[in-house]
């Protein structure tokens, strides 16, 4: 090697390296990453606690990490290499026909998870005994088990069939089963391609059978005028995938506006709430349009319910969120509780609440992993 | 730290070649040991305390054993080396050691001595054996004592071999430490070897790591031949192109400080026996055990029985270095089992047989010891095996295999090609950029295009563990 292209290839390196340095050192630092659906790290405080426990340099590597320029490229031309290096999958999602992205189902990874499983089944158990109203219970299958036929070949997954046997054989609580009518309305557009959750289309087929479940007659599709809101529509299985080069995804509202007023609680003060939050459809996580996204509590009072109506709790996850506003016509008032944020007795609040049945509906996925499902084990006063 | 983060290449690296070449000559080695202690730090704050008695105590037995011998004490120079041989052992042993000998104890005894917890030090494995070689080499006369406390802190600390090897001897380096060259054409080897490095480590190692993962992770019975084996292959290769390229990271940033360190790999997967595997895999630890423990055990000059016991005692040892647990000493007892008949039994038929026969037998044994290396779980360790040779009822072959032999075969193909010496011969006859035009063109532009896709690899990883990192 002579000495000027030794010289060549050294500046080059040192290029390549000094470059991004400078631009990560100039480039203002971001709070949020859209892309992602999360804050971003910053830079870590220094203080003589936080360099000796080693925090600081745990934060400040993250950080670095985080800010990365063009951060976002870097991750889809990952996805890219893996894709052209014909793996199907990236970042624990995937790449399915017709443009869909499918997160994969692992089964529990210890015992610890696997305990996890039988406890929540045993919390939803013991939920409707320590109730006099009726609790009903629904677990929500996935694209990973309907749409299973878009599937890479042979790409393993736990199954949730298993689980929603379970759900169904559980002594006490009255099962509603949702899977079957999904199941038989598999080729129509019932998930978003890019996203985890059902789309309002899926969810109607969902209210529908557990309303007959219920002993209530659903309202006929045809009797909902339906409204495109937008076309534009990443969801979060696009976001983790990596993946790039896929159409969005459309996203339809069917109940108006106008048939509930919402309360939100975000901390106990109520605020204004409304069934579709419509600023969110300008954001990249729009299905928070729906109810305005994860809370604690939220209170949907109907304008359309017959006079007498009862009153539900629902005990959810943000599937719920798209299905709650065609509830509407048969609850006077829907109690939406996300045990996540909300750690009281479920009990306790159906008595305080004057609540006249509780529906437990859980995606499979959620349901599974869910840590806070203790508090529906636990009894009122 | 490890190389292969953002953070490393994109913030601690440049720093470091800046400070470093911006300082002249003379404190090069004291800028050196600061930016060393750094990286070491930057982990486990606390344990730079070690690091400093580590370098205390050995520099002064160093100096001790060379005034015993000025003053024609062998008997105070060996006391001397004895001590500075236990003070390492016992530190190796206290980190490294403790917990398991005491889990061992309570299980067999029925006591409950409490465990002590202690965070294993990042890289104690590697830099205990250096000092250790210091100071015996220095009373061999192999090499002289250092009297600057800074050169012989640099030494022990150097970042590019820290933390996961080579496995320097004092007597290799002792030279370098004192007067180096810088040049750009060392610089620009070093960027060669550095970048094929980390691609080995980020592109390949990682990449088929999460296949291991998902195999190991995979219900027993739901495992197939085919799956098992695949399994074992692909932690051996992902063992090979982590190691290697850590190695190799190191090598050539080594290079772009001026240093020249031995190579540890030389495509261990060609070899045409265990006995030669373990002289192409890992060579700077094989080559410690031989030069510190198994030639002063005798090595083979002390009769048949006492070699075997010899070449038994050392692979135990290069079993357990690997890490406190049984499969590790398990895994170190199959090659010194296999290596003694290689050398007693049938190592002279093996020689006969052609080639390809030969391969065939060391990657069959190769492959076998990564299962019981990677099934660190001695529970679950025979039901592996039993997989392997279908006896575990999981069938030959299912779906999820082939989902995963489909999807992984690029990467494997090209990492078995790489674990081979024929790409890099190629490179060599055709593409040298000394004789040709397409080589000159195609180094910077395979640079780069390394370069950038670990880049877009390590923004994207959250997996990047260094599997070496808790030897």
């Amino acid at each position: 090697m002579s000495k000027k292209y030794a010289v060549f290839i050294t500046c080059l390196f040192l290029a390549f390296l000094g470059i991004f340095a400078a631009a990560n050192a100039v480039t203002p630092d971001k709070d949020f990453s859209p892309m992602e659906n999360r804050a971003l790290a910053q830079m870590p405080e220094l203080s003589g606690d936080a360099l000796l426990s080693g925090s600081f340099m745990e934060d400040f590597e993250s950080y670095v990490t985080d800010q990365f320029v063009l951060r976002d490229q870097w991750i889809a031309l990952k996805a890219g290499a893996e894709y052209a290096s014909g793996k199907k999958e990236n970042n624990g999602v995937y790449i399915c026909d017709e443009h869909t992205l499918i997160a994969r189902f692992d089964p529990p990874a210890n015992d610890r998870a696997k305990k996890r499983i039988d406890d929540n089944f045993g919390y939803v158990e013991k939920l409707a005994g320590l109730t006099d109203v009726p609790v009903y219970f629904s677990l929500i299958p996935g694209k990973v088990s309907v749409w299973a036929d878009l599937l890479p070949e042979g790409a393993p997954n736990d199954d949730e069939g298993q689980y929603i046997a379970r759900g169904a054989a559980l002594q006490g609580p009255k099962w509603l089963d949702a899977a079957t009518t999904l199941n038989a309305h598999k080729d129509e557009y019932i998930f978003y391609r890019t996203d985890h959750h059902w789309t309002t289309l899926g969810a109607y087929y969902a209210y529908a059978a557990l309303a007959e479940g219920m002993g209530l007659e659903p309202m006929p599709l045809s009797s909902f005028d339906r409204q495109v809101v937008s076309q534009e529509f990443f969801g979060t299985t696009f976001s983790s995938s990596g993946v790039r080069w896929l159409e969005p995804d459309t996203m339809e509202f069917f109940v108006p506006q106008e048939a509930a007023t919402v309360t939100n609680y975000f901390d106990g003060t109520p605020t204004e709430g409304q069934l579709y939050d419509l600023s969110k459809l300008s954001e990249k996580d729009k299905y928070s349009a729906f109810l305005g996204g994860n809370k604690p509590l939220t209170v949907v009072k109907s304008n359309v319910a017959p006079e007498g109506a009862p009153k539900l709790m629902l005990i959810r996850d943000s599937y719920a969120d798209s299905m709650a506003p065609f509830l509407c016509y048969h609850f006077s008032e829907i109690h939406l509780v996300d045990p996540r944020y909300y750690k009281t007795s479920m009990a306790q609040y159906v008595k305080d609440n004057a609540i006249d049945q509780v529906l437990v509906m859980y995606a499979v996925n959620n349901f599974v992993k869910d840590g806070n499902l203790f508090v529906l084990g636990m009894a009122a006063k | 730290m490890v190389f292969s983060t953002p953070f490393f290449l994109f913030f601690y690296l440049p720093i470091v070649l800046a400070v470093y070449y911006i300082t002249p000559l003379k404190f090069r080695n004291a800028v050196l040991l600061l930016l060393n202690l750094i990286f070491y730090g930057w982990g486990e704050p606390v344990y730079i305390l070690i690091m400093f008695a580590s370098i205390a105590i050995d520099y002064t037995h160093g100096l001790l054993v060379t005034r015993c011998q000025a003053k024609g004490n062998d008997k105070g120079a060996r006391l001397a080396v004895a001590s500075s041989v236990i003070f390492n052992l016992a530190l190796l042993g206290v980190f490294k050691y403790s917990d398991f000998v005491i889990s061992n104890l309570n299980a067999l005894l029925g006591t409950a001595i409490p465990l002590t917890g202690l965070k294993l030090p990042i890289g104690i494995s590697f830099y205990t054996f250096q000092t250790m070689s210091y100071t015996i080499d220095v009373y061999r006369g192999d090499a002289k004592a250092q009297k600057n406390i800074v050169t012989f802190g640099t030494f022990v600390t150097l970042f590019p071999q820290l933390i996961a090897g080579p496995i320097i001897k004092y007597k290799d380096l002792d030279d370098q430490l004192e007067h180096r060259t810088h040049s750009p054409e060392q610089f620009a080897a070093g960027v060669q070897t550095f970048v094929v490095g980390l691609a080995k480590k980020v592109l390949i190692a990682n990449n088929i790591g999460s296949l291991w993962d998902a195999i190991k992770a995979t219900e027993l019975s739901g495992l197939t031949v085919v799956g098992a084996w695949l399994g074992a292959a692909v932690c051996a290769l992902q063992l090979y192109f982590d190691f290697s390229g850590y190695s190799d990271m190191a090598i050539g940033l080594g290079r772009m400080l001026g240093f020249e360190f031995l190579k540890n790999f030389d495509y261990p997967f060609i070899s045409k026996s265990v006995s030669e595997f373990w002289r192409r895999w890992h060579i700077s630890l094989g080559s410690w055990f031989r030069e510190y423990v198994y030639f002063p055990l005798g090595g083979s000059r002390k009769g048949k029985w006492r070699t075997c016991l010899n070449l038994l005692i050392v692979w135990t040892l290069t079993g357990v270095w690997h890490g406190a647990a049984w499969n590790f000493v398990l895994w170190g007892l199959y090659f010194g089992v296999l290596i003694l008949c290689e050398r007693v039994l049938w190592g002279k038929a093996l020689e006969k047989l052609p080639g390809w026969v030969r391969h065939v037998y060391t990657l069959f044994l190769v492959t076998v010891s990564f299962a019981i290396f990677g099934v660190e779980d001695m529970a679950k360790l025979p039901g592996y095996l039993a997989a392997m040779f279908g006896f575990a009822g999981g069938g030959v072959v299912n779906a999820t295999t082939l989902y995963y032999l489909r999807g992984y075969l690029p990467v494997l193909v090209i990492s078995l090609v790489a674990s081979t010496p024929w790409i890099s011969g190629l490179v060599k006859q055709h593409l040298s950029v000394d004789r040709s035009k397409a080589g000159r063109v195609l180094l910077p532009v395979g640079l780069m295009a390394g370069l950038i896709l670990c880049t877009a690899y390590l923004v994207d990883a959250t997996y990047n563990p260094f599997l070496y990192f808790r030897f």
